[in-house]
């Protein structure tokens, strides 16, 4: 099948930094792929060239078809991004961010109904969706912004470090409404981690960032086996030491 | 439709408490200002008319002249002080000026002496309006009016000598203003004036600082908090979301703008007609009388706005039409600017920090307008004040009245020129990855910079 993201050497140089350098891999329709790395590693300054939020300094990506360099209009109504430690309108409730949010992908009211009608019940808020923001807990933001960026099933959700900053409880909701999303959905995720024991959890396939440089990509079952590991911390260290790299 | 609903979701963010808060805090502001200026006014005509004398002569020629004053309307107000221990008098009597007729008064008139009167004012800052309260001088002219009389009857002089004695020649005020001409003294044509004109430049002023504000807010609680992030993101032309901002920004201070103006030219008008009325006549009868009153030249001065109207210097309909054409403009840059200055906030203690450069091109030619005229500076001063693009808002009105067409047109076009260039570096700024990664940090720990030690920590 056709891939929903193909990432072809993509990099990019700040004024000091080499934040990513020649970074490639991809996602089939239905995956959910993580990029686990410590802070700092290039993570999010490679999800925000893929989101079209920041322009490569080199290679290019594919988002369903449409290059970001030449076609970043099309990308942008492939995909949906989710910000690191994202907040929301403090002054709206819930559901008028919803609206506000579901207006910005479409112009049909019914189409825009039922995006709302699907956030609303993928986030599962009830009554507090009547509540301003502002009087959230971080759990429920996440929630909200969650179910805000699949109401549309977009052909890819990227979803920069979706459980940091969560307790337990509310980060394991998160995970099991993006799994069930892609199992029963067949949606397509990125997200991006720096707690590698978590997205085992989670991802079906992980790529190993640091220092801007992609080290390894597989499934996490397969790298377990190649590093002869028990997790992916253990996988994350051997690579890192082999590569030499820290 | 998605533009529409990028601006009401604009509208509804901008239209909040803290906003109306503002508003309010403002209206109160300007009431206060005019009720505290029409007190202060009237406080100080009424004044005129009462006279507070302490006759500590108290002989028959000081009783009789005070009462001739009294049968001129004159209300005298007497009190009883004894010594020169003139703070304990005012302080005693809660007072604010006091004429002392002092001891052997009648005596040095009697053997044609110049006699002496004290005359006392209490000083409690040097600010204008204060300083009108404390005015002794009707009172004195009126003694030394009636003095020179009994004076002249004594020595056996008529009153047309001692006038042309102490007036040897008439003085009629005329101003001219460019080639016209009108029998007012310039004095009362800049104290109309500037009465007039005390309105436009505070709203000017606050218009510029409480806009510019609103969208630098807007702006950097976006990037604070990511939402802005979110937007760029979407399927939605980046042109509309920064048009979206600006528009919102722009109708709510024109909203506000429309407010102030009639709330504030209401209160005006109403601190006018109790004051001005009163004041306008008063102050110019007053002096004019006063000073005036033996050399009867009075009869020939014509009411101020009479000779504005002659002087050319009251807007017409189309002078008003160009002056909010250029409050438009000065709106327009102001959302320009802050577009960027929003830009460069990642936090909210800096949101503040980037207003300074703003408040500065406000300020500095809010406050040359009030106190110095910008056409008759140094050519070099000249230049560099009217490149701050808000000083053409601030002369505008006063460029009109005199004349000086070229200037205003000048201001009109440079700020027009100013606006567009803004707007093309602010569409640059967000059509490019720079909208994310610029950033002034104000010396503080800079996101990265934590990111960094969070990565060393691990
Ligand atoms: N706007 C920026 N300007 C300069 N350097 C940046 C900027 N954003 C990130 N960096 C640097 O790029 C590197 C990667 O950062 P980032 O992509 O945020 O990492 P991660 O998301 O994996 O924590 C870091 O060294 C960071 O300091
Ligand atoms: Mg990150």
């Amino acid at each position: 099948m056709e891939k929903v993201l193909e990432v072809k050497g993509l990099s990019k140089q700040y004024a000091k930094v080499l934040a990513a350098d020649k970074v490639s891999f991809d996602i089939s329709p239905g995956e959910i792929f993580a990029l686990i790395g410590p802070n700092g590693a290039g993570k999010t300054t490679t999800i925000r060239m893929i989101s079209t939020l920041l322009t490569p300094t080199d290679g290019d990506a594919i988002v369903a078809g449409y290059s970001i360099k030449k076609d970043p209009a099309k990308v942008r109504e492939s995909i949906t991004y989710l910000p690191d430690e994202a907040g929301a309108y403090k002054t709206m409730t819930g559901i008028g961010y919803l609206k506000f949010m579901a207006g910005l992908f479409t112009s049909d009211p019914k189409q825009m109904n039922e995006y709302i009608e699907r956030a609303k019940s993928i986030n599962g808020l009830g009554e507090r969706l009547n509540d301003k923001i502002g009087s959230y807990s971080r759990g429920m933001i996440r929630k909200l912004l969650l179910s805000r960026a699949v109401m549309n099933r977009p052909k890819l959700a990227i979803l920069d470090e979706p459980t940091s900053g969560l307790d337990v409880l509310n980060a394991i909701e998160i995970r099991k409404t993006i799994k069930r999303l892609a199992a029963e959905e067949k949606m397509s995720f990125l997200l991006s981690s720096h707690n590698m024991l978590e997205i085992e959890f989670v991802s079906d396939r992980v790529g190993i960032i640091a220092k801007g440089h992609l080290l390894v990509t597989g499934a996490t079952a397969e790298l377990k086996e190649r590093y002869n590991a028990e997790n992916l911390e253990e996988v994350f260290e051997r690579v890192v030491k082999d590569n030499e790299i820290l | 439709m998605k533009f529409f609903n990028l601006l009401q979701k604009e509208l509804k963010e901008l239209i909040n408490a803290q906003m109306i808060m503002g508003f309010v805090l403002v209206m109160v502001l300007f009431f206060v200002l005019s009720s505290v200026m029409t007190d202060t006014i009237s406080e100080a005509v009424k004044q005129e008319y009462n006279i507070t004398i302490s006759d500590q002569d108290d002989t028959e020629f000081t009783r009789n002249m005070l009462s001739e004053l009294e049968k001129d309307g004159n209300h005298i107000r007497r009190i009883d002080t004894e010594g020169d221990d003139y703070a304990a008098f005012l302080k005693d009597n809660d007072l604010k000026g006091l004429v002392i007729i002092p001891k052997g008064f009648t005596e040095s008139i009697e053997s044609s002496d110049k006699p002496e009167i004290i005359s006392i004012i209490s000083m409690k800052s040097a600010s204008m309006m204060s300083n009108l309260n404390t005015e002794n001088s009707g009172t004195i002219e009126v003694l030394r009016k009636y003095i020179s009389d009994s004076y002249s009857e004594n020595l056996g002089i008529s009153d047309d000598d001692i006038e042309f004695m102490e007036k040897p020649v008439t003085i009629t005020e005329k101003t001219v203003v460019n080639d016209r001409w009108a029998d007012v003294s310039a004095s009362s044509v800049t104290g109309r004036i500037m009465l007039q004109s005390a309105i436009l430049p505070i709203i000017i002023f606050i218009l510029i600082i409480m806009t510019s504000q609103m969208l630098v807010n807007a702006i950097a609680t976006e990037k604070i908090d990511k939402t802005l992030e979110t937007l760029l993101s979407a399927p939605v032309s980046r042109t509309a979301i920064i048009g979206a901002k600006m528009l919102a920004a722009a109708i709510v201070a024109m909203l506000q703008a429309v407010v102030y103006t009639v709330g504030f030219s209401t209160l005006m008008a109403k601190s006018m007609f109790s004051v001005s009325g009163d004041m306008m006549s008063n102050m110019e009868t007053m002096s004019d009388e006063v000073t005036n009153a033996m050399s009867e030249a009075t009869g020939s001065l014509m009411s101020v706005s009479e000779g504005m109207t002659r002087l050319g210097l009251s807007l017409s309909i189309a002078d008003y039409l160009l002056v909010g054409v250029q409050l438009f403009l000065t709106i327009l840059i102001c959302l320009s600017v802050s577009i960027m200055l929003g830009a460069l906030v990642n936090d909210s203690k800096s949101s503040q920090t980037i207003m300074l450069p703003l408040m500065m091109a406000a300020m500095i030619p809010y406050f040359i307008s009030l106190f110095a005229d910008v056409n008759s500076m140094p050519m070099a001063l000249r230049v560099l004040i009217y490149a701050i693009p808000f000083t053409h808002t601030f002369t505008a009105m006063p460029n009109l009245m005199f004349g000086h067409n070229g200037v205003f047109w000048f201001g009109i076009i440079y700020q027009l020129l100013f606006f567009l260039v803004c707007m093309f570096f602010a569409l640059k700024l967000f059509n490019s990855d720079k909208i994310l990664t610029v950033s002034l940090n104000f010396g503080q720990k800079s996101k990265l910079r934590k990111n960094q030690k969070q990565y060393t920590d691990e």
